[in-house]
């Protein structure tokens, strides 16, 4: 096992340390909190060769650069940016090898999709709080990856004995998901809410929303058509799931993200299908949304056939990777 | 804790990997100690695929993951639990799922720089402040959940009346701080905004990041606040909050 330090040499407006969240702590009132696009997170640890739920780095906006000490492999997933290896273009969604001393660039783009992510084969050394690096801003626990600093990771990595410009490596069964420019589609499973607001069904279906400024992993706060129940009968504060279409007293409608308040008392319209969370961990501001009601059994079918993509890409990286001689995913560690 | 009477729960879907559980009963009181000895209960029988729950008030979040199991064999589950689970805590002392109840008693400065609502609060109940502190001295709370970032949210004020929220949300209240509301009282653990009455401080860290389990209450622990001068308080070197005494 080496230890690789990784100097980073430019950080984007929000860089953290992330993983895919904290496991049975909603009951203690901690949301699972997360990658905001946990198929770029899963897809891009999966494309190194590291079990799904590995630290990685998670970017939003502006560049993301550093220099590895030591050879690494690593993959950059998530909305499409413009990656370079030595300021040569390289392909995101696929493993990179960055060679010791050479600089890897992310620079990102919002108008296409709010977050990237950074994998790095092997284990990032970084600081958990209730078993996940993920940050928890509410209790101060920031993972903030800052310019300058270097980030230390135990690799067992130790290059391919290829030089970085031959052709690609690999030809991997990635799934990569559309970054459309056009309104995104969200479906979404109809709630109790939908019974207590005549007409916001029609409503909401018809309508095209937009992310405003004020969005972020708490929840989307969209513009656009909302209406209000009849009667201002106070709902009892309940758990409120991840996806969950609130509308507040105000004009707006938000979508719940993966750092909500776990309970609220607004009326919930309908659930966003689980298939569609990671589309909405992109949403940056100005991002046109539509919605498409949908039921459950159709939602779970995409969610299940999503998922036997990510496993087949498993499969196939852990025999690509087993060929040229180390063993994935690594033995957890923790 | 006592069996509350109820048989049987309502399930319902809540998008595609949830459902929402809730007692159908009349009587708010039945409803609220109802859905949690229902989640004691099914904490202590979770069933495969279960990822986490949310308690709310008066109902269960319960998330699963749907590719592990089904939302037919989350709420088959859910109804055999109501029916037919014992109480992890009617069971003898140390069989499965028991958990010793803690008891914390908690000493905060009650005054009007650390309590500014303190003040409101006497006059909307119709006390002095002094009335105020001692009432809130006099109650016995009990944990009943977890609220955001590890709060702990109790039931047992015994005011004359149930404490009405702000209408004007403070932005920035002190970690520590002991705020009231209908008959309830949590801990702030970080700073931050709140909709509740501050009343007042206590001195101990309430949530530590830093060890390896942050806090050291759960639900169904029980909590008095000891009044102190703010001398005392500061004499106290209060660290992180540990229980007084812990009983099975």
């Amino acid at each position: 096992m080496n230890t690789v330090a990784l100097e980073i040499t430019s950080a984007g407006w929000i860089t953290t340390f992330q993983d895919l969240g904290r496991r049975d702590t909603e009951r203690r009132g901690v949301p699972t909190g997360g990658a905001a696009d946990q198929h770029s997170a899963t897809v891009a640890n999966l494309l190194v060769g590291n079990p799904r739920e590995a630290t990685l780095i998670e970017n939003l906006g502006g560049e993301l650069a550093l220099v590895p000490d030591a050879d690494v492999l690593l993959a950059v997933t998530g909305a499409p940016a413009l990656v370079t290896v030595a300021g040569c273009p390289a392909d995101s969604w696929s493993p990179l090898v960055v060679p010791a001393g050479h600089e890897v660039r992310v620079r990102s783009d919002l108008a296409r999709g709010a977050r990237t992510y950074l994998a790095v084969h092997g284990k990032l050394n970084t600081p958990t709080l209730l078993g996940s690096a993920a940050p928890d801003p509410r209790m101060g626990f920031g993972q903030t990856v800052a310019r300058g600093s270097r980030v230390l990771l135990d690799t067992e990595f130790r290059g391919f004995g290829r030089r970085p410009f031959q052709p690609a490596l690999f030809r991997l069964p990635v799934p990569v998901p559309r970054f459309d420019d056009g309104p995104w589609v969200v479906d979404v499973v109809p709630g109790h809410g939908i019974h207590t607001i005549p007409g916001i069904r029609e409503v909401i279906e018809e309508a095209t929303y937009t992310v405003t400024p004020r969005s972020d992993h708490v929840g989307l706060r969209l513009e656009g058509p909302v209406r209000h129940p009849d009667s201002d009968t106070e709902i009892v504060s309940h758990g409120v799931p991840i996806g969950a279409l609130q509308i507040p007293h105000a004009d707006e409608l938000i979508v719940l993200g993966r750092y909500r308040s776990l309970t609220a008392g607004y009326p919930i319209v309908g659930v966003a299908a689980r298939v569609s969370l990671p589309l909405l961990g992109q949403a940056a501001p100005g991002r046109r949304l539509r919605f498409r009601w949908t039921d459950r059994e159709s939602a779970l079918r995409r969610f299940a056939h999503r998922e036997a993509e990510v496993r087949a890409l498993g499969h196939a990286t852990a025999e690509a990777f087993g060929a040229l001689g180390f063993r994935v995913p690594l033995p957890d560690t923790n | 804790m006592t069996t509350a009477p109820y048989g049987a729960v309502t399930v319902e879907p809540f998008g595609d990997s949830a459902v929402m559980v809730t007692i159908p009963h009349t009587d708010q009181a039945v409803r609220r100690a109802g859905i949690v000895a229902f989640r004691d209960r099914f904490l202590a029988n979770r069933p495969h695929g279960v990822l986490d729950v949310v308690s709310g008030l008066e109902s269960l979040l319960i998330e699963f993951d749907p590719l592990q199991t089904a939302l037919p064999h989350v709420e088959y589950a859910a109804r055999l639990v109501a029916r037919w689970a014992p109480s992890p805590s009617d069971g003898p002392a140390g069989s499965a799922g028991s958990r010793a109840v803690r008891a914390f008693a908690i000493p905060v400065v009650f005054d009007d720089e650390d309590g500014p609502d303190l003040a409101s609060v006497a006059e909307e109940t119709g006390l002095t402040s002094a009335e105020v502190v001692e009432a809130i001295a006099g109650s016995t709370f009990t944990i009943a959940l977890l609220g955001a970032a590890m709060a702990p949210m109790m039931d047992g004020l015994k005011l004359p009346r149930p404490v009405r929220r702000r209408a004007e949300p403070r932005t920035d209240v002190a970690p520590g701080a002991i705020m009231i509301a209908g008959t309830n009282a949590i801990i702030q653990p970080f700073p931050g905004p709140t909709g509740w009455r501050v009343v007042g401080r206590t001195p101990h860290t309430i949530v530590d990041i830093s060890r390896p389990d942050p806090v050291s209450f759960g639900t169904g622990d029980t909590v008095r606040f000891v009044p102190v001068s703010r001398a005392e308080a500061a004499a106290l070197d209060a660290g992180f909050l540990l229980p007084t005494e812990e009983s099975v």
